[in-house]
């Protein structure tokens, strides 16, 4: 079946089981797909469960599992499988880096355009779909959602699957291949991924925005939504975020990061049009330079999984709300003992927060869960040592989908071999 | 899971009937063979099928209702919208009733702040454009039958449109649909959020062909409109120069809002029909449409223009003001029709090839057409290799009407071979679900029936479309089938 596996003791095992919450049995090293389908296989008639995972920077997702694991590394899944690019897509499996693989579509003058958290420290391709944590540059490229056309996968019962296809329009059948993003592994294990690529920008700037005060902030968000600009990123910072990260604007209250991609008369015209709506609420406005542009971005992208706070909170909220609420959220005090850093996404309804204050975190967590269901949101936690505060759970409300959810992951998942509790909590640990 | 048609008795037929009366009143129940005549096919006129009743409720409770009471006398239900579509997905089922969506026609909220109009689904595609337009935003979405489609069945269809290479199609567009499930209770998938946690529930619904429920409310994103819109169109001799340039158009960094291609014999049939501006005699034309901020579309121009005489092009035209926009438009938006009035009959063909390997393809498809004896022209969405081949017949010419179907059938063959998609737009519905398996293994449907057993076990809603054949499904954990039966006449009796 699969020749490498490893356990305590063994090779890069400490490193390997030091993302888990809880350390795996096994760890298992297919090499290929069909070496996936047999551990499935085996596992689903046997009782056994399996948690996949890649380059294990983002283990800490999701609920924690609840019973032992074998765990499966795909990192010995790596490299292109195909880059065609006058047709602008390419295969990867999942075990690549997101790095390694946007050089190889580099080459070509192409861009895979997704900015998450620990690129340069581990992201894979795995791990993206998995949970599709998409940085920045969603703003104007989407998540993998909009991005991914099909995958080969690996079912629960070791069968093995191509969903989606290889071209940018395609109406056959269900569109599985985006079911299983964000899906956290919990329905099918996947070995490839087909992306629409994009045409590298020829030029990039980037301005900043610095305000007094929040209101003109938001007020200044809102007219760069409402403007006929093309952003590939805009970015609401809170006073703690921006005077971490952008000490080029002193004592701002809260701040914008705004960048264009495209011609270069093009971005220079849109970074003008970005001036005029800092002057009309009297920002501090500043043009980095490239060097400085893409350390600003790191920053950005790493956010809130940067420093070793307490909870992170991931808030998915209609557009304008995403700016009003982390406005809310960046007030002096709203909840005693909790110091919060903030960072909005208006474009994509995100709010992304990091809740530092360890006795606080619970009081932090309901207030955090109200002010999303008061806009009809959706919320995420995690914590950095998968310990949730008491009361607290990975998820908010699923909304009344949620037994539909429930029952496609039985459908999916019969035997329970993979870990549905992180997506459903301990009831969802043996689906059957 | 699958559905049995059953022939009712005259009086289970009337109480049922009365009773959807109860439910919707008298005045939306079509029983009326004359009247039902309208609904026994959709845009795909080839396959007709008289349904029980027709339904034309007024809200989501109406919805919720009829579907319950189908639910329990199991009587399969198929949704329809405006009945445009091209695959036979609002096809009746035989023994069963269509829902018409066509009253549920109200926008109900226009949200700009958020960037969301609600919608019910029996809202026509520009209605949503119309509503938002003065604040400067519009509805991206815009299937060539915009003007009288409904967002419900471009939800069910996943609908495109000539825009749909820089914005996307119809799933890029929805953030979340209320919907009636198959049981009759109804559920919000996704919401007013550009994301949404859980699974992505939606992404299925979207693209479903009525087959997981009825949706009920749309909930669909609105987007500024570009600061400025330009259309190049060019002529060219030779067809795979057009192809080309489309793919040197995007390597050069610019994704242009659509890139339309027409053949020589398209061009003819609209020259003949409705007179724009393309040269007669050229191979293929092609349109390029640019929008965005002023500057950027200022920008991408001159690559443009560029990669089009680098690519050979005979003429190349940028239409000086909306009205010249228009008439290079005018074509290519008639180029269906026309195709009436040089041929009696015509076949729209829908499939998808990877961008690259455009010239093979066409080359591919005049020889099946030259092997068949039949004219085929083509017109195609160049950018995304979503092509149409449209298949021109006879229809009183015996068996003609048999080679165009196994011609059109050849060319869905040659797309998958070369890596495409049996369907880029408009669906599977009945006509194309012996093709699924030219693209999907056994293993890979009945995976898509899994989805379909969370939504439908029952196997009542439209049943007999998309799935090549019939699948229960099977409760997990258990060996046994649903094994559905109707009810018998009795215990209909006791449920009046």
């Amino acid at each position: 079946m699969v020749s490498r596996f490893s356990g305590p003791g063994s090779g890069d095992w400490e490193a390997a089981t030091a993302a888990f919450a809880r350390p795996p049995e096994i760890i298992l090293y297919p090499e290929t797909v069909e070496e996936i389908s047999e551990v499935l296989e085996f596992a689903s008639r046997n009782g056994l469960r399996v948690l996949p995972f890649c380059g294990g920077t983002k283990l800490f997702l999701g609920n924690p599992p609840a019973a032992p694991i074998a765990a499966l590394s795909m990192k010995n899944l790596d490299g292109v499988v195909f880059h065609e690019p006058s047709d602008m897509v390419a295969a990867v499996r999942c075990g690549a880096r997101v790095r390694s693989f946007q050089e190889t579509v580099g080459v070509h003058g192409q861009i895979f355009p997704v900015d998450p958290p620990y690129l340069d420290s581990g992201a894979t391709v795995g791990g993206l779909l998995s949970s599709n944590l998409c940085g920045p540059m969603s703003t104007r490229y989407g998540t993998c959602r909009e991005l991914i056309l099909g995958a080969r996968a690996v079912r629960a019962d070791g069968e093995i699957i191509n969903v989606g296809g290889r071209v940018v329009k395609n109406v056959a059948g269900y569109d599985l291949a985006k079911l299983l993003v964000g899906s956290l592994g919990t329905l099918c294990v996947v070995a490839e991924a087909t992306f629409r690529l994009y045409p590298a920008p020829r030029s990039s700037k980037t301005a900043l925005l610095g305000f007094s005060d929040p209101a003109r902030c938001r007020r200044a968000a809102g007219a760069a939504l409402d403007a006929e600009i093309v952003p590939s990123c805009l970015e609401v910072l809170d006073g703690n975020l921006s005077s971490e990260i952008l000490p080029e604007l002193p004592s701002a209250a809260a701040a914008v990061a705004i960048r264009f991609d495209g011609f270069e008369r093009a971005t220079a015209e849109q970074a003008a049009a970005a001036k005029e709506i800092a002057a009309a609420e009297d920002a501090v406005f500043v043009e980095p330079d490239d060097k400085r542009s893409s350390s600003i971005w790191e920053r950005i992208r790493e956010f809130p999984f940067d420093d070793e706070a307490d909870l992170f909170c991931r808030m998915t909220l209609p557009i304008r709300d995403s700016i009003e609420v982390a406005e809310d959220i960046g007030r002096e005090g709203a909840v005693p003992g909790a110091r919060f850093r903030c960072l909005s996404r208006p474009a994509r309804g995100v709010v992304l927060v990091s809740v530092a204050g360890k006795e606080a975190t619970a009081d932090a967590a309901r207030f955090l869960e109200n002010l999303a269901r008061s806009r009809s949101g959706g919320i995420m936690f995690c914590a950095p040592s998968s310990k949730f505060p008491a009361g607290v759970g990975a998820w908010g409300d699923f909304g009344d989908a949620v037994s539909l959810m429930k029952n496609m992951r039985k459908r999916f998942d019969p035997s329970g071999v993979l870990c549905g509790e992180k997506m459903f909590g301990v009831e969802g640990a043996r689906a059957s | 899971m699958s559905y049995q048609a059953e022939t009712r008795s005259r009086s289970w037929k009337s109480l049922f009937a009365s009773r959807l009366e109860d439910i919707l009143g008298e005045d939306a129940v079509v029983s009326a063979d004359e009247e039902l005549l309208a609904y026994e096919s959709d845009g795909l006129s080839g396959y007709r099928v008289k349904p029980l009743f027709v339904v034309l409720p007024s809200s989501s409770e109406q919805v919720r209702d009829v579907v319950r009471l189908c639910c329990r006398e199991k009587v399969p239900f198929v949704p329809r919208g405006a009945g445009t579509g091209l695959s036979g997905g609002a096809l009746p089922t035989e023994e069963g009733i269509v829902i018409s969506l066509s009253r549920m026609n109200r926008i109900l909220e226009v949200d700009v702040p958020n960037r969301v109009v609600v919608a019910e689904p029996g809202v026509v595609n520009v209605s949503v454009t119309e509503a938002v337009s003065a604040e400067g935003f519009y509805y991206a979405p815009d299937p060539s039958s915009q003007i009288v489609c409904t967002v419900g069945g471009n939800v069910a269809e996943n609908s495109g449109g000539v825009h749909c290479l820089k914005y996307g199609v119809t799933a890029n567009h929805v953030l979340g649909v209320e919907m009636v499930l198959p049981d009759g209770e109804t559920v919000t998938v996704g919401g007013r959020t550009p994301e949404s946690p859980g699974y992505d529930l939606l992404s299925l619904v979207v693209g479903s062909e009525g087959l997981l429920g009825i949706v009920t409310r749309v909930f669909l994103r609105i987007i500024r409109k570009p600061g400025a819109v330009k259309t190049l169109f060019a002529s060219f001799e030779r067809i795979e120069d057009a192809g080309a340039a489309v793919s040197g158009i995007i390597s050069s960094g610019v994704i242009p809002a659509g890139m339309e291609i027409m053949d020589n014999l398209s061009i003819r049939a609209v020259e003949s029909v409705v007179g724009t501006v393309y040269p007669r005699d050229a191979a293929a034309i092609l349109l390029v449409e640019l929008d965005g901020p002023a500057a950027e579309v200022d920008a991408e121009l001159p690559a443009v223009s560029g990669m089009l005489r680098e690519n050979r092009a005979v003429e190349i035209r940028l239409a000086a003001d909306e009205e010249e926009r228009q008439l290079f438009w005018k074509g290519r938006k008639s180029a269906f029709a026309a195709m009436g009035k040089i041929s009696p009959g015509y076949y729209v063909q829908d499939g998808v090839i990877p961008r690259s390997r455009l010239a093979d393809v066409l080359g591919e498809i005049g020889r099946l057409g030259e092997r068949h004896g039949l004219r085929v022209a083509n017109v195609f969405h160049a950018g995304d290799g979503n092509l149409h081949p449209l298949v021109l017949y006879d229809p009183d010419r015996e068996g003609e009407a048999e080679v165009a179907e196994e011609l059109s059938a050849e060319i869905l063959r040659a797309c998958v071979d070369a890596g495409g998609s049996i369907t880029g737009e408009h669906g599977v519905g009945f006509d194309k679900k012996r093709f699924l398996p030219l693209q999907f293994s056994e293993q890979e449907i009945d995976t898509m029936n899994l989805v379909r057993c969370v939504f439908d076990e029952r196997g009542l809603c439209n049943p007999g479309k998309v799935f090549p054949t019939p699948r229960t499904c099977v409760e997990p954990g258990t060996r046994e089938g649903g094994g559905h039966g109707a009810f018998s006449e009795n215990e209909t009796g006791v449920l009046f």
